[in-house]
This record gives C-alpha cells, sequence and structure tokens, in this order.
C-alpha cells in the first residue's frame, strides 16, 4: 500500500519537448544547453507512478557530498510535495504513503531520520515489534506516531557501536535481522555514496540502467528508463552504488537473476481518457483476448493453462479452497461455482485474512488457489503461507510477473490482463473469471468429470466473450443515461443469483468504492429476508437476469422491490424481455459467463454515477490499489 | 517553437456513411485493414518522418481512437486529441486544433493511406516556409476528388468532384502544410453548408499563394466498402506475414504467402485461407472453411465448411457453418447510387448472424446485429438488427 522509489546515478538527459520532472529539481547539468532531469526529479517523476499504492503523504531524501542530507516531507498528493533543488545530489530515496499506523500527517510522512539527521529510510510493511524496539530505544528521540521511525534509530545505535567502521551496510543487515513482520527498506546515510536496501516480505525490484541503479515497489516506478530488473528475494540487502549492485543473503555475497520487463510501460498511463477506470473499463475486449490467447482448444474441448499437477492428483481431488480479498474474492465466488458444476470438485471460498486450514481435511488432496491482481496482497499470502504450511498444494491466479505469491505457490496461471491502475478493479475482474473458467475446465476434463461436448459451449462463451464485452462498451450511452437518471438515489442493491451473485456483490461494490454511494449486493433470495425493509422508491434494484443466474426466479424478487416503489435495472440475456424493468440492458449470448458480460454494464454505471458527482475516481478516498499490510 | 518543430494533425472526427454497417458503431479511420485500423497506417507515415507529435481532431465514436491510440506511446510520439463535437466539414476541423497548435503543422486525413514521403516532402515545404501548401497526385478517376489546376509549382484552382470532362488527372492528395494563419482563412470563408478545407485552399489557391508538393507514391482512399478489399489487398502485399507469435492450426491447413493472421487466431483443421486476407485478432475459422480476399475483424467466427470470399466480416460476427458468399462482380447501392461492377461478394455487419448453409447473393450488405437464419438466401442491403426468416 505504499510505494517506495530509489536512484543513484547521474541524472538523466531529456529529450526536446519532454516535460521537466518537476519543480527546480532539473537543470543544466553539462552546461550545454541541453535538459537534464537532476536525482530529485527522477525520484519525485518516480513516486508519481508509483501513485496508485498509496496517496496521503509522500516525502524523498537526497544526498550529496556537499549539501549531505536533504528531507523534504509532507502529507497530502505527490503533486503537493515540493522536492528540493539539490545540484549535488548522487542518490535519492522516496516514498508514498497510505496509513496504517498514524494518521496522514507531515510528521508521519517518511523518509523517517534518526536522532542527528544522519540516516534517513523509507519503509514498506509492517515492523511488528516496533512497540518493544521502541522501549530498547528510550534514549532516542522519536517524532512520528510510525512503526518506521524505529529503523532510522537502530540503525544509528548500530553505527555508533562499530564506530561506524561496517558503514551503511553492515548496519541494516544488523538492524534487519531485529525487525520482525513483513516489509522493504530503502536507508541513505549523510557521507554514504550507497543506497541499502532490504526486503522481507514486501516487494522491492531493482532496475539496472547505464551507469545508473534504480529500486522500487514496482517496475512501473521506472519502466520508462529501464526494462532490465532484479527481483529481490526474501531476506536480501542489497547495496547500490555508482558502481553498481551487490546482493547479499545471510551475509553472503549472491547473485540474483536480471530479467527484462516485456510489457510495455505505456500500457500503465491512461492515454486519452478523464481516468484510468474508464480506459480499463475499455480494455476490456483486448485484455480478455489477451486471456484467452493460445488457451482454448474449442474442437477438443479443453483449456490449457500450460500447469501440470502431480500424477493422481486432480483426481483425488476432494477440495478446492479459494482464498482472496475484495474484488478477487468475489471472482473466487463465481468460479467455485464453476469447479463445482465443471470440474466436479466441492469448492469453497475463504475470506483470505480470515482463512484457517481446517481440521477433517486432507492436506494432499486440497488445492487452494490464492487469486490476487497483485501477487503481494498481504492477507492472500498469509492465507497461502497458512496452507503451505498444512502441506496443502497451492495455486496462484495472478496479473504480476514475478510478485511474491508466484514465488510461495506450487503453480501459477497468469491472467495476461496488463497493468491495472485504477484503484477499482475491472478488467482483472473479468479476467480473473475467465482464467478460473478456463481452469475448471481444464480440471474437470482431466478428472473426466467433464465431457468434451458439455466443455464445448462453456469453451464457446470464453471464446466469444471478447465480441460480447464489445457490444455492451457499445451500449455505454444508455448506461450513462441510467446513472444520471438514477444516480442520485438514496441507496443500491444489487441482486442476482447462482453466477449472479458474485456480481451483484462486485457490482455493489463498484459503487461504494468509487461514488461512495450505499450499495449492498446479496442473493436476490435474500431480499425479502430483510432487505426489503429498506426498499422504498428511491432505492434502485438493479439485477442480473442472464445465463447462469435463474434470470425467471430472480426477476420475481425484483418484482416484490417494484411493488414497494423501487425503480429496476435488469442486464437481461439478448432475446429475453422482463416488460416491467425500467432499464433492460442486453446481454449477448455467451452461456455461463453472461454474468460475467452484465457485469460490465454495473462497471459502467457505478463510473457514470461517481464522474456525474465529480468523485476522485482513480484514487477513491481511504483506499489503495495493493493492499500489502494484513 | 522551433522552425524543425513540425505537428501533425490528423482529422479523424468522421463518421464515414458511405461504409455504414462497419461504422455504425466505429469511426472510419478504425476501420481495420491488413489487422490495423486505417489511422494506424496514417500514424506510422507519420511516425516514419521526423514529426513526433500528432494531434488528433475525434469526434464521432471517439473513445474507439482514444482506447487504442492511448498517447502515443506505442508509436514513440506524442499524441493529444481535440474534440469537435459536431461535424461540421473538414475546415471546421482543423479550427479545433487551433488551441495547441502555435507553428507551421500538416493535416492529413484519418482514413486516407499514404507514404512517408508524402509527409516528408509536406513537412519540408512547412521548414522552408513555403505555406499553405498541398499534396497533388495522380488518379485514374478523377472527378471523384478534387481536381487541381497548377501553374508551375502553385495551384491555381482546385474543382471538386467535377461533373465534366476534366484536363489533368492530378488531383488533391489531401495532406496540407499551413502556417497558423490558416485558421484566420478558415474563419474568412464563407461557403453555404459545411465548412470544408477544400473551400478555403480554393480561396488561397485564387490569390495563387498556394504551393503545390508533387507525389506520386502510394495513395489509399477507402471510399466505398468494396474499397477494403483492394487497400486490404495492397497492404498486406506490403507487409506479408502474420503475427509472429503464432496462430493456432489444425492439420492440413493452406495459408497463402500474401494472408494476414493475427497471433490469436484459431485456424481449424483443412482450412485454406487464401490470398489477400486478413484475419483478425481472436477471430475463429472452423475446419475446412475457405476464406479469400477478405478482411476479418476481430472475434469473427468462420464456421466449418463456410465459404468466404470478396468479403468483409466484421466484429464479432457469424458465418454459421458451410454458408457461402461465392463472391464475384456485384451491383451495389450506396445512397442513390448504384455501383455496378464492384469486386465484392458481400459485408456482414458486427455481431451479425448468419445461419449455417445460408448463401450471401454478390454484393449483399447485412447490417450490424442481424440474425439471419439457416439456408436464406439474402440479397441487397439487410437493415441493422433484422432478422432475416426462411420462407
Amino acid at each position: 500500500m505504499c510505494g517506495i522509489t530509489g536512484y543513484i546515478g547521474d541524472g538523466i538527459a531529456l529529450d526536446d519537448g519532454e516535460s521537466a520532472a518537476n519543480d527546480g529539481a532539473t537543470g543544466d547539468a553539462a552546461g550545454d544547453g541541453g535538459r537534464f532531469a537532476r536525482v530529485g526529479g527522477i525520484v519525485h517523476e518516480g513516486l508519481r507512478n508509483l501513485e496508485y499504492r498509496g496517496y496521503d503523504s509522500a516525502g524523498v531524501a537526497l544526498v550529496g557530498e556537499a549539501s549531505g542530507l536533504t528531507v523534504a516531507k509532507r502529507s497530502g498528493e505527490v503533486d503537493n510535495l515540493t522536492v528540493p533543488d539539490v545540484a549535488d545530489a548522487a542518490l535519492g530515496i522516496g516514498h508514498t504513503r497510505w496509513s496504517t499506523h498514524g494518521p496522514p500527517t507531515d510528521e508521519n510522512a517518511h523518509p523517517h531520520t534518526d536522532c542527528v539527521g544522519d540516516v534517513a529510510v523509507v519503509h514498506n510493511g509492517i515492523v511488528e515489534n516496533h512497540e518493544a524496539l521502541k522501549t530498547e530505544l528510550s534514549d532516542h528521540e522519536f517524532t512520528s506516531d510510525t512503526d518506521t521511525e524505529v529503523i532510522p534509530h537502530l540503525i544509528e545505535e548500530e553505527l555508533a557501536a562499530a564506530s561506524g567502521a561496517g558503514g551503511l551496510l553492515d548496519a541494516v543487515r544488523a538492524v534487519e535481522s531485529r525487525l520482525e513482520g513483513s516489509y522493504a527498506i530503502c536507508a541513505v546515510r549523510d557521507g554514504d555514496d550507497r543506497i541499502v536496501v532490504a526486503r522481507r516480505g514486501s516487494p522491492l525490484v531493482l532496475g539496472h540502467d547505464e551507469d545508473a541503479t534504480f529500486v522500487a515497489s514496482d517496475v512501473t516506478a521506472f519502466l520508462e528508463h529501464t526494462r532490465d530488473v532484479t527481483y529481490l528475494e526474501d531476506g536480501d540487502v542489497a547495496s547500490l552504488s555508482a558502481e553498481g549492485v551487490e546482493v547479499y543473503a545471510d551475509g553472503e555475497l549472491v547473485d540474483r537473476e536480471t530479467e527484462t520487463v516485456t510489457w510495455e510501460a505505456d500500457a500503465a498511463e491512461k492515454g486519452g481518457y478523464e481516468h484510468y477506470m474508464r480506459k480499463e473499463i475499455h480494455e476490456q475486449p483486448e485484455s480478455l483476448r489477451q486471456t484467452i490467447a493460445g488457451r482454448l482448444d474449442v474442437d477438443a474441448g479443453d483449456a490449457d493453462l500450460d500447469v501440470s499437477f502431480p500424477p493422481g492428483f486432480l483426481a483425488d481431488l476432494e477440495e478446492i479452497q479459494i482464498v482472496a480479498c475484495g474484488t478477487s474474492n468475489y471472482a473466487g465466488r463465481y468460479a467455485a461455482q464453476l469447479f463445482e458444476d465443471l470440474s466436479g470438485v466441492r469448492a469453497t471460498v475463504e475470506t483470505a485474512s480470515e482463512y484457517e486450514f481446517g481440521a477433517g481435511r486432507s492436506a494432499d488432496r486440497t488445492l487452494v488457489v490464492a487469486v490476487t491482481q497483485s501477487g503481494e496482497t498481504a492477507d492472500t499470502l498469509g492465507a497461502i503461507r497458512r496452507a503451505n504450511a498444512a502441506g496443502a498444494r497451492t495455486f496462484a491466479v495472478t496479473n504480476t510477473l514475478g510478485s511474491t505469491v508466484t514465488r510461495e505457490v506450487d503453480d501459477t496461471a497468469f491472467i495476461r490482463a496488463g497493468p491495472e491502475i485504477g484503484v477499482a478493479a475491472t478488467k482483472t475482474f473479468a479476467s480473473q473469471v475467465a482464467t478460473l473458467t478456463m481452469l475448471a475446465v481444464g480440471i474437470g476434463r482431466e478428472r473426466g468429470a467433464l465431457g468434451a461436448a458439455d466443455a464445448r459451449p462453456v469453451l464457446e462463451g470464453l471464446r466469444d466473450l471478447p465480441g460480447a464485452v464489445q457490444q455492451v462498451l457499445d451500449a455505454e450511452p444508455k448506461v450513462r443515461e441510467a446513472a444520471n437518471e438514477y444516480g442520485d438515489s438514496e441507496a443500491f442493491f444489487f441482486v442476482g443469483r447462482q453466477l449472479g451473485v458474485p456480481v451483484a456483490l462486485e457490482g455493489a461494490l463498484k459503487l461504494k468504492e468509487i461514488s461512495y454511494d450505499h450499495a449492498e449486493g446479496f442473493a436476490a433470495g435474500e431480499l425479502k429476508h430483510g432487505p426489503l425493509a429498506l426498499v422504498t422508491p428511491d432505492t434502485p434494484v438493479l439485477a442480473v437476469l442472464t445465463d447462469g443466474s435463474r434470470a425467471d426466479e430472480t426477476m420475481n424478487n425484483v418484482t416484490e422491490a417494484q411493488t414497494r416503489g423501487a425503480p429496476a435495472i435488469g442486464c437481461v440475456s439478448a432475446g429475453e424481455e422482463y416488460a416491467t424493468l425500467d432499464v433492460s440492458l442486453p446481454v449477448p449470448d455467451v452461456g455461463l459467463v453472461e454474468p460475467l458480460v452484465a457485469n460490465v454494464y454495473l462497471q459502467l454505471f457505478a463510473y457514470h454515477v461517481a464522474n456525474d458527482k465529480g468523485r476522485s475516481i482513480d484514487k477513491p478516498r481511504n483506499l489503495a490499489k495493493s493492499v500489502t499490510v494484513e | 517553437m522551433g522552425s524543425e518543430s513540425v505537428t501533425a494533425v490528423i482529422l479523424a472526427a468522421g463518421e464515414g456513411r458511405r461504409l455504414t454497417p462497419l461504422t455504425n458503431r466505429r469511426p472510419k479511420p478504425m476501420v481495420p485493414v491488413a489487422n490495423r485500423p486505417l489511422l494506424e497506417h496514417v500514424v506510422e507515415a507519420i511516425t516514419a518522418t521526423a514529426i513526433d507529435r500528432i494531434v488528433l481532431v475525434v469526434g464521432y465514436e471517439q473513445e474507439r481512437i482514444r482506447n487504442h491510440f492511448g498517447d502515443g506511446d506505442d508509436w514513440g510520439v506524442t499524441i493529444e486529441y481535440v474534440e469537435q463535437s459536431t461535424q461540421l466539414g473538414t475546415g471546421h476541423a482543423v479550427l479545433q486544433a487551433e488551441p495547441v497548435v502555435d507553428g507551421p503543422f500538416v493535416v492529413l486525413n484519418g482514413d486516407r493511406i499514404v507514404d512517408p514521403a508524402v509527409v516528408s516532402q509536406v513537412r519540408d515545404r512547412a521548414i522552408d516556409d513555403d505555406l499553405p501548401a498541398m499534396a497533388v497526385t495522380t488518379a485514374a478517376n478523377p472527378r471523384q476528388y478534387g481536381v487541381v489546376t497548377l501553374d508551375g509549382d502553385r495551384v491555381t484552382d482546385i474543382d471538386e468532384k467535377p461533373e465534366g470532362a476534366v484536363e489533368t488527372n492530378q488531383i488533391n492528395a489531401g495532406v496540407y502544410a499551413f502556417s497558423p494563419a490558416v485558421f484566420d482563412a478558415i474563419r474568412e470563408t464563407h461557403v453555404a453548408g459545411e465548412l470544408a478545407i477544400t473551400a478555403t485552399l480554393d480561396d488561397l489557391a485564387a490569390t495563387e499563394t498556394l504551393s503545390a508538393v508533387r507525389y506520386d507514391g502510394r495513395w489509399l482512399d477507402v471510399s466505398n466498402l468494396w474499397d477494403l478489399l483492394t487497400v486490404n489487398a495492397a497492404l498486406i502485399g506490403d507487409s506479408g506475414a502474420s503475427d509472429a507469435d503464432g496462430p493456432t492450426f489444425g492439420d492440413s491447413v493452406t495459408v497463402a504467402d500474401d494472408a494476414a493472421l493475427a497471433g490469436n487466431v484459431r485456424v481449424g483443421p483443412n482450412v485454406t485461407i487464401g490470398g489477400s486476407t486478413a484475419v483478425g485478432s481472436n477471430a475463429t475459422v472452423e475446419a475446412g472453411a475457405v476464406v479469400e480476399n477478405a478482411v476479418i475483424f476481430p472475434d469473427a467466427v468462420i464456421g466449418a465448411g463456410a465459404v468466404v470470399r470478396d468479403a468483409i466480416v466484421a466484429g464479432n460476427a457469424r458465418i454459421g457453418p458451410n454458408a457461402t458468399v461465392a463472391g464475384g462482380p456485384a451491383t451495389v447501392v450506396v445512397g442513390d447510387a448504384v455501383h455496378r461492377g464492384v469486386e465484392l461478394g458481400g459485408v456482414v455487419g458486427d455481431n451479425a448472424t448468419v445461419g449455417s448453409g445460408a448463401t450471401l447473393a454478390d454484393g449483399a450488405v447485412v447490417g450490424d446485429d442481424v440474425t439471419a437464419d439457416a439456408g436464406v438466401v439474402i440479397d441487397g442491403r439487410i437493415e441493422s438488427g433484422a432478422v432475416v426468416r426462411r420462407g
């Protein structure tokens, strides 16, 4: 949820016409009239690229030979931060924060420093034993409410104990062994020409450019400068200097592989759209084409995600447990029904933060599937670790190559949706469900639970999904009109049955997230067991009335609400008609994935309601894209 | 702004009514040929020159354009957008770029494919400050375009779609260079109806200040549906083969050298894909089908045993098993005009379904969202959303 970035190098020449990285941190370094981004400008730009990870405070620390250590930080968005123009800065680190310990204030913003102001640290994650450590540091002066602040003070102690002999690297290594929890750290020190970084449990990646090195929580921070990256592993401590990078694990110098990132940085830029969310909603036909590319064999009635299970594992499988949070959890609920229907396996969905490998299960006959867009969701990683500890086989469905979850599970299937920047997940939900549907077909076929003839219509539905979603997008004006008409209502109820239930939940979540309206999703049958008491002419009901969602029965429940005066908006299978609906949105015929297509209408509805109200759609209040704390 | 910095303004706001049903849900510049939108071919002609800033004038169904091109990073240029909210002519479209252009600029049409050479030539004219300038090319059928009269390198007259005989085959190629002074010239142009840039050019020609850039390279214009097939063929002939990623092929598939298949196309066994054929992303060609001289849009499905010749199959359309688009010369009515002897087997609009064993008579145009039952024979034009029943 927080973002870290850092840079060591001589600065970067700007192309003609490229916007200056920012305030005063650019200049004419070579004296030849060429424009030039200094270290401060590069770190600031990295923070902007990471702003989706957290944006309630930001700060930087710059180190120069003559200027020493300069720290600037404040609460508010990255753009509100003024990065000082330090002409001789040779290295810098930066941080964008999403508050966990302590409110978003200037004091609580990173970097944090030691008592004398020689050491500055940025940190992502949680130091669980910070209270105990703080007690030990009773003679140190603390200025913030954060858990992070113990780290620079511990470094100060280590440097003092060794009279500074081992320098920053040894100090960080010593401190790192005393921290409990999950973290990624970058530390700098006055008079030291290195950035020292450490990773345990929170992501950290290095970028290698000519005569320069980047570090960040996420490659999007520096992808415009280099594609050659090294993902650090848990327990790694690395020293970044002008000479290059040294990585240590357990005190030994180790080699970490350099990989080349192939996806495009521009895929993470919003282009001609006002909001990433709208762009990402509109990208769904193309992202779904990528999700299914090369994976469907309609003729053979099979889907191939290029994963193989040990011989006999699937045949003996008793249960699939899906662990996930938020939107991914709803994708999991969609998939659980398909695992039961198509794979013939009992399937359950657990909220990742609540998950325990319960008694009565046989670990070697259970597959635990983690669904996480970022692959860094702390709650989901925690669940996977508990499943691994219990001895279950684990599987990840994620969007992010090289993410932590991929290192912790036995097998991974990538959803190939491309980078998603809007905090509200849209295209990744669609690609998660599509990927899980292929997994359900693949497992069903291998177990002999699903014949080719029964698999084929499901695969045809997947094949036709991009075209069906395009048709929904083509109908956007109709959704905009509905959003315009009903957007000011008091509350919104989303209902469906079977596969329509997770879509109702997701539809309500989208509206809550970005428009801050009261929205609830539930199984249509539950309406009369309570929520109906809330229904008035000012509470529209949005219903999933498609294949796979028992449309006729759901419509009976919708009618119950209409009787109380509620307007009704329905996503209806093409060719079907419910004359009493106030708005009827047609869903093309794609069988079991029709509710997934209906969801695109609900995404557009949420977007336009929020947009009409002028909400901060890409960065809703209090929310962060990838939640890397538990 | 330095004299070397020239912006390209591309007019991409138009609807392209003559290409219905293909333009019912996408602007004409986004109609694909050789698996890429017309506009992308235009953008690439510009990026091959020294120009690195493009302003797209968008309007009708502009989201399709914005979503595809984003901020231009994929093409290594900066792309910005200005909106022409109502389509009041090409001159009016150029005016929309006024707030974002402060030096010499070139103007191109988003639906007309030219070589980088002409863009460079016109850009050079802008840098030499010999403005305004207009590219002039030759056409076999000049009366369909703006016929240009030259005096040396000056344009003295432009005659739009003249009715009678013409003395020259030189036409306006639709690539211009202007200084910002043109904005006032456009405002001062008095015309009834749409404010076309050619009207302003005609005024400028009368003052003998309009310089001509002679050009004899590629100039591909898509005026009518059947032009898509010839333009598609011409472009595939250039670019050759398919995506390196590799489509999925069944056994015994024949693919002509001059066919272009997107990387994630699925091709069943015993399929024949003939020359001058483009098959778009996520499209499926089922077992035994024959596809030849055709433009197949993304997500379309060509059913088993179907024959699709000289045809355009739009996005997500279904051609049922054993359906036939036989191909060959046809008579096609567009608006009030009757075109005889054009090479067009048939057109199937977006999301339309042609039932199994159905036949499209030569030149048939099936609207989008049409459902045609099995075994029907479709002739002429079927309106969007219609249901064609048997018997």
